[in-house]
């Protein structure tokens, strides 16, 4: 059987559920690059322009070299997670 | 009926282009064109209704633009088919691919129909296949709704084996039965959200 992919999309928002993790449930210090590494499971060599990226977006934000989500962030989430039952109905990935 | 499929394909594209906007999926963005282009299909079929000696071509014109739309549907399953490694025994299939059909008649129109027929059995049978690993109502539905638009492709195309029988009207009924089965779903995703703006317009690699 062949293993699951997932998009470009979902590996963001794996990221930021990972960042939300430790923003708001009792680990409210951010979330490290370990942390993307083995809880969103996205290598490293690509996990560093990701990062900047949604950084520079505004969707994550850097605090004493550990990152957290945004307000954009969350709401980014909370759209994603809408639109990928949206497109699941089509027998689709978001 | 054309109207109200019309309506519901507009929605449904709307929809999918405040998910494209929000979240910049390629996938949303395929099916926004899809059901722009099924709804602008409609509106042809709706105006060829008032336009005299020319309504055969702008009906044409409108199946046209629907079958446009049911291969930006179709496009999006072939990617994500195309994403598992292929069988050994692939290249079996390709004669089987390039191995040309029937089609009825030399009109246009009838090409179109089995164009469409074509991609709707497609679509429908992978968005089935989807249903049977998530088994989520949503795409039961959904995959219903598209096998039912193939239905009336079908029944449309009867419609000029025989003319003057009642299987255009039929066929009309299937198609926005069909519509109406890919609406339903909308009642899950909530109908006024999910249209804010573009969040980061660097999110996303396009088609």
């Amino acid at each position: 059987m062949a293993a699951a992919y997932r998009t470009h999309v979902s590996i963001i928002a794996d990221i930021l559920a990972t960042a939300k993790q430790y923003s708001y449930e009792g680990y409210d210090k951010g979330a490290s690059v370990t942390h993307f590494i083995h809880k969103a499971n996205v290598p490293h060599q690509r996990l560093g322009s990701m990062v900047s990226l949604l950084t520079q977006s505004g969707l994550l934000y850097e605090e004493s070299a550990k990152y957290k989500i945004s307000e954009k962030g969350i709401e980014f989430l909370r759209a994603y997670n809408e639109f990928k039952g949206f497109a699941e109905g089509f027998g689709l990935k978001v | 009926m054309n109207l109200l499929g019309l309506g519901i394909s507009a929605f449904i594209g709307r929809f999918a282009y405040s998910g494209y906007s929000t979240i910049a999926s390629p996938n949303l963005l395929r099916l926004t064109f899809a059901f722009v282009f099924i709804a602008a299909g409609f509106a042809f079929l709706v105006a060829g209704l008032f336009a005299g000696d020319y309504a055969r071509a702008i009906e044409t014109v409108g199946l046209a633009a629907q079958a446009i739309g049911y291969f930006f549907i179709a496009f999006s399953h072939s990617l994500k088919s195309f994403d598992a490694p292929a069988p050994r025994n692939f290249a079996l299939l390709v004669p089987m691919a390039v191995t040309p059909f029937l089609i009825p008649g030399n009109s246009i129109e009838h090409l179109v129909r089995s164009i469409s027929f074509i991609l709707l059995v497609y679509v429908s049978i992978e968005t089935m296949a989807s249903y049977m690993q998530t088994r989520k109502s949503s795409t039961l539905m959904i995959g219903s709704g598209l096998g039912l638009l193939a239905l009336a492709e079908l029944m449309a195309w009867y419609s000029f084996v025989y003319p003057g029988s009642l299987f255009y009207y039929v066929a009309i009924a299937i198609k926005v039965t069909g519509f109406g089965l890919l609406f339903v779903p909308f009642s899950k995703f909530g109908l006024a959200s999910g249209l804010g703006g573009r969040l980061n317009s660097k999110i996303g690699s396009g088609l």
